[in-house]
């Protein structure tokens, strides 16, 4: 992979400008301060997207152990999506979460809800009761990640979209796997 | 996962291996880069075709349908941005032999993998966000078809994950 343009930080497309535009009304007139913070790098919530896709597989694959053969391969490509994220990122990249696949426990969420099929934002994923419940959430999940990785290769840097329009075709191409 | 990479066969016939060819940066060459796949993987649906058998006949005439129209959708965006359309060769070489439903099969695979290759090649030759989103749309739709056709081969695993690699 090409090295360049890697520190260009592009926020491009109607999402980027948009919740920057609305940051800016917020704080009053825009003087470029020297503290600005510089914008978050678009890759970093592309990787904790990712992240998230892994630990709802896993958390299905544990509550649904029929389904681990179908599953298996479609989660081993979010572990290569989310490497190649971390190797684009650089030093920017956030550490990986500890522990992420064999020990996700099955009850890891106590009270676990029988029928919502969303995730809870406190760590623990919430899989629906029925295997093929689990899989339509899988497959929406899919369907978003493939449109978001889609959407923010279309202004990014040569190097980075290429690597987020393969991410995002293989997102559509579970899809299917899914379905 | 790479595409094979297929031996021409005659003296100067192109390879039925959609692929990119990289010839600069800009709307005009992504463009052509995506047509001149589309050429050969419509030959090649052809020769699928012809061995694929009947039950497969509707999903690979689906396939087929759907490249000609990107083809054509393809040709005029070219013309649009002033270029003259690349032309389909009168053959191409086919990268192994195809005498049944399973050789059918996985060339089926290559020629989506070929195509998924020019495509992503297309979207980082330009930064044109038009343009962008036509190859990013090619590039998603030839992974699904490449992913059905191993299906039905079952072949496994029958995602990558990073197709056009």
């Amino acid at each position: 992979m090409v090295a360049v343009a890697r520190r260009s930080v592009l926020i491009g497309g109607a999402v980027g400008a948009g919740l920057l535009a609305a940051g800016c009304t917020a704080a009053g007139p825009s003087s470029p301060a020297p503290t600005t913070p510089a914008p978050p790098d678009p890759l970093l919530a592309e990787l904790a997207d990712e992240r998230r896709l892994i630990a709802g597989y896993d958390a299905t694959i544990a509550r649904h152990p029929a389904l681990r053969a179908r599953l298996t391969a479609v989660r081993d490509d979010h572990a290569a999506h989310a490497a190649a994220l971390v190797t684009a990122l650089g030093p920017a990249a956030p550490p990986s979460p500890a522990a992420p696949a064999a020990t996700a426990s099955p009850t890891a969420s106590p009270g676990v809800a029988p029928s919502t099929g969303t995730e809870s934002s406190g760590g623990g994923t919430r899989v629906p009761a029925t295997p093929a419940a689990a899989v339509a959430v899988l497959r929406a999940a899919e369907r978003a990640a493939a449109s978001a990785r889609g959407t923010v290769a279309l202004t990014a840097p040569p190097d980075r979209a290429r690597l987020l329009a393969g991410i995002s075709a293989s997102e559509a191409s579970h899809v299917a796997v899914l379905a | 996962m790479t595409a094979p990479a297929p031996t021409p066969t005659g003296t100067g016939t192109p390879t039925a291996t959609p692929g990119p060819t990289p010839g600069g940066t800009g709307q005009v060459p992504a463009l052509q880069a995506g047509l001149a796949a589309e050429h050969a993987v419509i030959w090649g649906y052809g020769v699928v075709g012809a061995h694929a058998g009947d039950a497969l006949l509707a999903q690979v005439r689906d396939a087929d349908d759907a490249h000609r129209t990107l083809r054509d959708e393809t040709v005029a965006l070219v013309a649009r941005y002033g270029g003259t359309p690349v032309a389909t060769e009168p053959e191409y070489a086919l990268p192994f032999p195809v005498t049944d439903r399973g050789s059918a099969l996985r060339l089926a695979v290559h020629l989506e993998e070929g195509a998924a290759a020019a495509w992503r090649y297309a979207v980082a030759a330009t930064d044109d966000v038009e343009v962008r989103r036509a190859a990013l749309v090619a590039l998603s739709d030839a992974a699904v078809r490449a992913t059905r056709w191993r299906l039905a081969l079952h072949a496994t695993p029958a995602t990558v994950p990073f197709p056009g690699d």
